[in-house]
């Protein structure tokens, strides 16, 4: 488990560095992967099955279609990439890192003595992260891999506070996921074709 | 009445698949002036079932007093933005702006909006709400999205973005909402379930409900609007169609609201009722605040009001906050107002814009002379929702504001009054320039509205001005005892 947690924080800390979409979609898919994994351990430990379920529902939605949708509209913009995001990788990483100080902070502070301490504040971590990436990057595909950094984040911490939520809201949340991401693409795929450029920082022609 | 709901439930769902199988223009119109009507029948008889005869409690769908009253909104927006959308999208059709597959596609998402939006308002599951939250985000996504224009396609953006983190934020909250019901409860628990939840609301551990409460406001404050988590709500309203602004700021709001009223029932019930009040009259304060500068300065007839929509959920916020009866009293009954002045107000200017062909106010003159009837209604729906008597919104303002005095805080009572009298000199002073005066020449004096257009409109008038002067008893006995659910009084 531990070694899982320290393996998703640096694909966290590696999304900082990213200025390819077609890697920042990778690295995605290894983390979502990497999500399943957890969730099938904790299976494993609790013998429920719906934690099984929502394993098998994790990969299949994170690891699978969503990837698949991403991979599909970036082959569609060849040339895009991240040219001058608003912070620089290093100081991008630095950020990142200070996430991951900041959420230890918050959980020592929120839940002293937590059993799940590590994992959880790798959760939050990711979920800031993702939350960051949402802010400092201006790529549309980009801000959606910080969408799902952002919700993987907040289904591990789900996971490791109160073993995931109920199946059915988990069978919704999985749903409501899968098809905000396609109405992303669909938003991404319409940005290309009338702004000739993914750019989202192109977006502000709307003020007052 | 459990399969009553189940049908409410099921009608916007046919209603859209039939849409999308037909291939008829006639066809299209008729299948959705049935639905939506009949979507607005089984919601009302729902609601005057709740009236009469008490809570419906179906397994996991759920109706009570509290639930009704914003029934009753999604109920009636959804005949009046159904009777609109005929008049306003068949036009759309005729000028050669959407093609059919077009107005199939816009059906069928309406339909799918609607059903979202009954979701959230008919389950009793804070965990499932929260699902049919972010579903009434993505079934608007594309409503708001519908043109594709290069405005349309930033304010969809910029809605799905903003409202997705706002909701994930709210997750974050419900979790924590599930960890404490699982600390506080023994043995088997209905996980996340509201009753449930409220039952054991005295042993949830304080703190975890604090920062639930923190993060599930933030998310939901998000998709109602509140300041500052409101920066997506002006564009979104400004580029959908019509109806759907109408719907969007009528019932979408409300139905957030809605979410909102639900985790501060047991917030207050866990933490006392300081901390959660507090917060919500800061928050409510924070949206007038905010709302009246972009009132003042504003040149696009849409935003101005999309901006109104944020000060009125501000006040609604607000009276929640304040916490006395009389002050729930007046949010719960200006919940019901606001939309239907305020859905009416956005359909209007929907038959404004296709008249002059811009939302640009400067350009808009002489509404009056150019279309007698539009104009006036436009004329009185904007004195109706700035709040003058004798139509219904001054009175549920007048409600809250009198309530603030009452509750020992005559400060916050005159910094309101002082931001609306604010608020209605903008409002008052771009609609002079709009109604009054020659219309420019170019504009022609043709333009016909459409039938069911102004009888959705004129349908909301009778509502504004009829509930102003006479509320039903069973509606006002309805409200009385949704004020218990909220302060807290029986289940």
């Amino acid at each position: 488990m531990n070694l899982l947690i320290v393996i998703l924080l640096f694909l966290a800390l590696l999304l900082s560095r990213v200025t390819s979409l077609k890697t920042a979609v990778n690295v995605l898919l290894a983390q979502s992967a990497l999500v399943a994994l957890a969730c099938t351990i904790v299976a494993v430990d609790t013998g429920e099955v719906h934690t099984y379920v929502a394993a098998a529902l994790t990969l299949v939605v994170k690891a699978g279609l969503i990837p698949y949708a991403l991979y599909r509209i970036v082959g569609m913009l060849r040339r895009e990439r991240e040219d001058h995001p608003i912070l620089n990788p290093n100081y991008s990483a630095m950020v990142f890192g200070c996430m991951i100080v900041l959420a230890y902070g918050l959980i020592d502070r929120a839940l002293p003595g937590v059993v799940s301490r590590d994992a959880l504040a790798a959760a939050v971590s990711m979920t800031l992260i993702g939350l960051t990436m949402i802010m400092t990057r201006r790529q549309a595909v980009l801000q959606i891999v910080g969408l799902i950094t952002m919700e993987n984040g907040l289904y591990l911490v789900g996971l490791s506070v109160t073993k995931g939520l109920p199946l059915i809201i988990e069978l919704g949340v999985f749903l409501d996921v899968l098809v905000a991401v396609v109405v992303l693409v669909i938003l991404t795929y319409r940005l290309k074709r009338s702004f000739m450029s993914t750019d989202t920082s192109r977006l502000k022609k709307l003020k007052g | 009445m459990g399969q009553l709901i189940v049908l409410a439930l099921v009608l916007p769902l046919v209603t859209g698949a039939l849409t999308m199988a037909q291939s008829g223009q006639q066809a299209i119109r008729w299948i959705n002036l049935a639905g939506g009507s009949l979507t607005s029948l089984a919601l009302l008889t729902i609601v005057y079932h709740v009236a009469t005869e008490g809570v419906v409690n179906a397994g996991s769908l759920y109706v009570d007093q509290l639930t009704a009253v914003v029934l009753i909104v999604v109920a009636l927006l959804t005949f009046t933005a159904a009777l609109f959308s005929q008049s306003y999208m068949e036009q759309e059709v005729v000028q050669g702006h959407i093609s059919l597959k077009q107005l199939k596609r816009y059906y069928g998402l309406f339909n799918l909006f609607v059903f979202t939006m009954i979701c959230v308002l008919v389950t009793e599951n804070m965990g499932m709400i929260w699902v049919a939250v972010e579903a009434t985000t993505l079934s608007s996504a594309l409503l708001v999205a519908f043109y594709f224009d290069r405005a349309a396609l930033e304010a969809a953006w910029k809605y799905v973005m903003v409202c997705t983190v706002g909701i994930c934020l709210a997750l974050l909250g419900t979790i924590l909402l599930y960890y404490a019901q699982v600390n506080a409860s023994i043995g088997q628990i209905q996980a996340l379930s509201w009753l449930a939840l409220k039952s054991v609301s005295q042993r949830l551990d304080p703190g975890m409900i604090k920062l639930a409460f923190v993060f599930i406001l933030i998310g939901y404050g998000t998709k109602a609007g509140l300041a500052p988590m409101h920066t997506w709500l002006p564009d979104a309203h400004s580029q959908a169609p019509s109806p759907v602004s109408g719907l969007l700021s009528g019932a979408l709001l409300s139905c957030a609201l809605y979410a909102i009223v639900r985790t501060f029932i047991i917030a207050k019930s866990a933490l006392g009722v300081a901390f959660p009040e507090q917060l919500l009259i800061g928050f409510g304060l924070l949206s007038i605040v905010i709302a009246v500068p972009f009132i003042l300065v504003q040149h696009d007839l849409k935003r101005l009001l999309a901006y109104s929509s944020i000060e009125h959920m501000g006040l609604i916020t607000l009276g929640f906050g304040l916490g006395t009866p009389l002050a729930v009293y007046g949010a719960l009954l200006h919940i019901v107002n606001h939309a239907v002045t305020k859905s009416a107000l956005f359909y209007l200017t929907g038959a404004i814009i296709k008249q002059y062909g811009t939302k640009h106010m400067m350009r808009i003159r002489g509404l009056v002379s150019a279309a007698p009837m539009v104009g006036c209604m436009f004329v009185a729906a904007v004195l109706a929702i700035a709040g003058l008597p004798p139509f219904s919104v001054f009175y549920s303002k007048f409600t809250i504001v009198w309530a603030a005095f009452h509750s020992g805080s005559p400060w916050l009572g005159a910094a309101v009054l002082l931001l609306m009298a604010g608020v209605f000199a903008g409002m008052i002073y771009y609609t002079l320039k709009i109604a009054f005066g020659p219309a420019p020449s170019r504009v022609s004096t043709g333009y016909r509205p459409g039938v069911p257009a102004l009888v959705a409109v004129s349908a909301s008038m009778v509502l504004m001005i009829g509930t102003g002067l006479y509320l039903p008893p069973w509606f006002d006995t309805l409200i009385d005892q949704a004020v218990v659910i909220v302060t807290g009084g029986g289940l």
